[in-house]
């Protein structure tokens, strides 16, 4: 296999994304008939795509490629450290520049643990021992600290923590309390602001990077949108009376546009997203959305929102601009998971659970076409998803 | 297509590949660690101090230090200020970090030393209460902090009366002249006395009984000593310094010997100038014996999980792994063609333990991994055995996972479920005395069990639960026994028998790196023993390998005499020279287990136990459970789980490959010479 012309993922990167789209589309059009418009006719990718997913309940990895070939499981790999218990990989993360990949696990026994992987061969580099159940986490654009929300769903709910942890040295260097079952995070673009949801607080926590402390918090509860400053743990206790206390937006996910300027957030339980102006720290608008929206991933040109539908079985793409939904496209099987971008945002992949001995699978979605167009089985409970790169395809 | 190329040449120039900035380096140039080599009793705590200094030896200004675990999960905790809490001996690594924002971190990791409390009991053994002038005796102390934790100390022995009973430093006592003295053992602010009476030695005869014997290898022979004097008369309460030659074995204070090669054995009792002596001829245990595989059903779609088997006989339960949510039902009334009838399908990822009440006519199973993340227990209805139907769940704060489940029926208080907690290592008891609403009356965890601990397997036995509490040992509780005043709903601890895991696993350790994996993983009551087995794992894998060849599994199984329940006591074990040891079934004379790697063994078990079982020549069978027709994960490669026997036959499950129906043939007779 030849590794040329190898674009990997880029989140950080809005100036060097426009500069890769630009010179792909030109290749795609002379080769490959690509870069077709809004409900076009998909056309066979030109290169092929790599993704890692995690599948929790089977502790493996697997990498996979979708190319002129379609989509398989290039190879599964193991994780984690009991031979007969499950660890429960959830999160993945490639690092930026693309030489490892993080898995977080967890689930099923008292803590859990973030993994260092080498991409090429999966060979483990490190671990770090992190909270009760860490879940979605990310990795800084300088590549040097992965942030892992500790989801803690042991039963009572207690206010848990987003760890932060040196790459280089896998240890974890701060671990900050945030909120109730803290989950779905995202770092904006300069790696200034990391941000995560409070699933049962209908929070979101900015935490700034620079300093290791939380900045601020922002109540995503409908008909309570409202940003504070400091820890959500300092607001409870000086929480004014009559402000509701019960949970109507469940948030699961945060990211940020690629320019930072605002946050999209998915309202789980109350099926819309709510976008916040970063700066003002204002709500700008709610967005209706899907049954059950839950991860949430965004083009690097910023123009289209994916959100997945965990409860309805679906895919929604948004138009960023006017908010309005362009296609809803059913999912093969139910629970969708997670998201992500191909570094042309020609792809989304998207990962689905599936219910008991169902496999997790791996869903390819054409952004312009607004269309299925590939879709590979992986391992049970297929959960973090995220993309490595691409490469001349392969057929 | 040149232009084509060059383009993708081009694109391999300003692709978007970020190289990952260097952090500044940090102003820290190493970090100060108080104190310098840390030591902290089990079950106590310890503030850890560091400090950031620069090049110079001076603090650095703005720097944040933070603790945190660098292993060793279940057995201590290590919050961020340096407060390290110690849940278990052994060794727990710490790592410091001291970071300016802005720069890269600097690390520092130190192993935390978890050692014993200080002594609070002391047993004196081998000490006899009547020694005889001119004899000799090696009393022999042990210790134990006040959390139980075993010690190695060094005693102080000291003689009330030397010129009665003289002491060594090692405890070997020396009966000088007639009269009474009182030896102390001492460790600590822990001591203990035995006393000692010497009197003359009047010693005409002494004859050991039996003065020959003959048995097996394995058997305990217990023997004792008559001594008279000139008058005839019996001389009683004088207690020998045994020996034994040649070959290996054990023979200890109470005259108990076990042989463990056969062959002739001179078996000596010392009494000061007098001595005895006593043969034994042990012939070959002979118990080895073929086994035959009668039935297979390989399971490749899930790994394999708990077995069992109905009451009738005729139907069978296997659970699923590794993202199963499946229970089989299968049908073996013909061993040699089990047939899957039917199986449940429930909201899971693991079917870890599955358990008939003992009319047969419910079932219990287990969830861990379930998409709604509720977990718990399952039950369903066995009005047809071959076609289980749910009828209920049970969830209730048992969402981290139910890893395993007992059913059992007291007379006095219905039928409960006694099941664990994956999350807290709780100990739930669940009423199903109506199956269709199943309630939880009761609850019971360790009182030193902190957030690390495990709680994995429950045993109950006439009233008695027997748990196996990973670092806490075996727990043995009232839940109707009556013998503390217990009930399901109001369980009593009646007593705890903890090891030292740490010297047992040493070469675990040392092979994998510390904050490996090990506890009490199972136990099976059976006469006056209990069975327990640990689940050992190491650490890390090694290094460059993968699959079979990464790691491997450890493990000891214990046999614990529990003829006084509340001072139980390891007698005998087993090891085998590879692969673990994990779940037990015990039926008769004889011990089935399921051994991980090493694959599935039986033994001997009749008579009394003591000392090494292997060594003995107990073991009667082992068939390496592997074939390739397995899971992907494990082909080829015994990874046993458990076993359930029943009339001559045991039912194997084995993670990788499904279900074994395993017979153990009559031994075959020697070949007979002309």
């Amino acid at each position: 296999m030849k590794l040329q012309a190898s674009g990997v993922r880029r989140r950080a990167s809005v100036r060097g994304a426009a500069a890769f789209v630009a010179l792909f589309s030109f290749s795609a059009c002379a080769g490959a008939g690509a870069g077709a418009g809004a409900g076009a006719e998909p056309g066979p990718p030109a290169r092929d795509y790599l993704v890692f997913v995690a599948s929790e309940a089977t502790d493996q990895v697997a990498l996979v490629r979708f190319g002129p070939g379609g989509a398989r499981v290039e190879r599964r790999y193991e994780v984690g450290i009991h031979p007969t218990d499950p660890d429960g990989p959830h999160g993945v993360a490639v690092a930026p520049d693309g030489r490892h990949y993080y898995v977080t696990t967890g689930h099923g026994v008292p803590y859990g643990y973030i993994w260092k992987y080498t991409t090429d061969g999966a060979q483990p580099v490190g671990r770090a021992e992190l909270g009760m159940f860490p879940a979605s986490l990310d990795v800084s654009p300088d590549g040097h600290y992965a942030y892992v929300v500790n989801f803690n769903l042991f039963g009572a709910m207690v206010p848990s923590s987003v760890s932060v942890v040196s790459t280089d040295e896998m240890v974890e260097v701060a671990r900050l309390t945030t909120c109730t079952m803290p989950h779905g995070s995202r770092l904006d673009a300069s790696g200034a602001h990391h941000y995560s949801a409070c699933m049962m607080e209908d929070f979101v926590v900015d935490i700034d990077t620079r300093t290791f402390e939380i900045a601020r918090h922002f109540r995503v509860m409908p008909r309570a949108e409202r940003g504070y400053s400091g820890a959500p743990a300092a607001m409870h206790h000086h929480q004014p009376p009559g402000e509701p206390t019960t949970t109507r937006c469940s948030p699961t996910w945060v990211t940020p546009t690629p320019d930072g300027a605002r946050l999209f957030v998915a309202c789980n339980a109350h099926d819309d997203i709510v976008e916040i102006d970063v700066a003002s720290w204002r709500m700008l608008r709610r967005i209706p959305a899907g049954e059950g929206v839950y991860n949430l991933d965004i083009t690097h040109d910023g123009e289209t929102l994916i959100a997945t539908n965990k409860r309805g079985r679906s895919v929604s793409l948004f138009d960023v601009a006017s908010g309005r939904e362009l296609a809803r496209i059913a999912t093969q099987r139910p629970v969708v998971h997670g998201v992500t971008v191909s570094d042309d945002d020609r792809y989304a992949f998207i990962s689905v659970e599936g219910v008991g001995s169902e496999p997790g699978t791996v869903e390819v979605i054409d952004l312009a076409a607004r269309r299925r167009v590939a879709s590979v089985d992986v391992g049970q409970m297929a959960g973090g998803i995220d993309f490595w790169r691409s490469e001349e395809g392969v057929r | 297509m040149p232009h084509v190329i060059l383009l993708l040449a081009a694109l391999q120039v300003s692709a978007p590949e970020q190289q990952a900035k260097h952090l500044p380096p940090s102003p820290i140039d190493r970090i100060e660690v108080t104190p310098a080599n840390p030591t902290v009793e089990a079950q106590d705590s310890l503030l850890l101090r560091a400090r950031a200094l620069d090049a110079r030896g001076n603090p650095v200004e703005g720097a944040r230090l933070r603790f945190v675990p660098a292993g060793g999960r279940f057995e201590g905790l290590v919050q961020e200020n340096g407060l390290v809490r110690s849940g278990a001996t052994g060794t727990l690594p710490v790592t410091v970090v001291a970071l300016v924002p802005g720069t890269a971190p600097v690390t520092r990791t130190l192993d935390v030393a978890m050692v014993p409390a200080p002594p609070a009991r002391i047993e004196i053994d081998g000490a006899p209460e009547r020694l005889v002038a001119g004899q000799r005796a090696h009393a022999a102390a042990r210790s134990w902090s006040r959390h139980g934790d075993p010690r190695s100390d060094r005693f102080a022995w000291r003689s009330s009366a030397p010129n009665v009973v003289r002491v060594t430093d090692d405890g070997v006592m020396t009966a000088l002249a007639p009269g009474r003295a009182t030896i102390t053992a001492s460790a600590g602010a822990a001591t203990e006395t035995v006393t000692v009476e010497v009197i003359p030695n009047s010693i005409a005869s002494m004859e050991l009984r039996p003065a020959t014997a003959s048995a097996l290898t394995g058997d305990v022979i217990r023997f004792g000593i008559d001594v008279r004097d000139e008058a005839g008369q019996p001389v009683r309460g004088l207690t020998p310094t045994w020996s034994f030659t040649p070959g290996h074995g054990m023979i200890e204070a109470d005259g108990a010997f076990v042989g463990y090669e056969a062959g002739s054995y001179t078996i000596v009792a010392n009494l000061g100038d007098r001595s005895a002596t006593a043969t034994v001829r042990l012939a070959p245990r002979d118990v080895r014996r073929p086994a035959e595989v009668v039935g297979r059903l390989p399971r490749t779609r899930f790994t394999t999980e708990e077995v069992w088997l109905h009451p009738n006989g005729r139907n069978l339960y296997l659970g699923t792994g590794r993202g199963g949510d499946v229970l089989y039902a299968v049908d073996v009334s013909d061993p040699s063609n089990p047939v899957v009838t039917d199986s449940l399908v429930a909201n899971t990822r693991r079917v870890n333990d599955v358990m008939t009440t003992p009319d047969g006519r419910f079932l219990v199973h287990t969830r861990e991994g379930a998409a709604d993340r509720r977990n718990g227990i399952v039950i369903a209805s066995l009005e047809d055995p071959a076609h289980p139907r749910v009828i209920a769940e049970f969830t209730q704060d048992v969402t981290a996972g139910v890893h395993s489940a007992f059913v059992y029926r007291q007379e006095r208080f219905g039928t409960h479920v006694y099941l664990t907690n994956n999350g807290t290592a709780t100990m739930h008891v669940v009423d199903i005395n109506d199956p269709y609403h199943p309630r939880e009356v009761g609850r019971w965890r360790a009182p030193s069990v902190f957030g690390g601990g495990s709680l994995h397997d429950i045993d109950v036995q006439d009233g008695l639960a027997y748990l196996s509490n990973w670092n806490e040992g075996l727990i043995i509780l009232d839940v109707g026994n009556g013998v503390k005043g217990g009930s399901p709903s109001n369980p009593q601890l009646v007593s705890q028998y903890r090891y030292d895991l740490n010297d047992l696993y040493r070469q675990v350790e040392a092979t994998g790196g510390p904050g490996f994996i090990r506890g009490t993983h199972t136990a099976w009551r059976h006469r006056d023993y209990v069975f327990i087995a640990d689940e050992v794992f190491p650490a890390s894998p090694v290094q460059g390998a993968r699959d079979a060849a990464a790691g491997r599994a450890y493990g000891r199984l214990q046999v614990i005499d529990v003829s006084d329940l509340e001072e139980p006591r390891s007698v005998a074990w087993y090891e085998p020279e590879y692969g673990g040891v994990h779940n037990v079934w015990v039926a008769g004379d004889t011990l089935y287990l399921g051994a991980y790697n090493a694959g599935f063994r039986t033994f001997d078990i009749s008579g009394e136990l003591r000392g090494d079982l292997r060594a003995q020549q107990r073991e009667m069978v082992h068939v390496n459970i592997a074939d390739m027709d397995a899971h992907e994960a494990g082909r080829n490669t015994a990874l046993t789980w458990g076993v359930v026997a029943r009339d001559g036959l045991a039912y194997v499950n084995d993670i990788n490959s499904g279900l074994w129906i395993v017979r153990m043939l009559p031994r075959t007779p020697p070949p007979m010479h002309p």
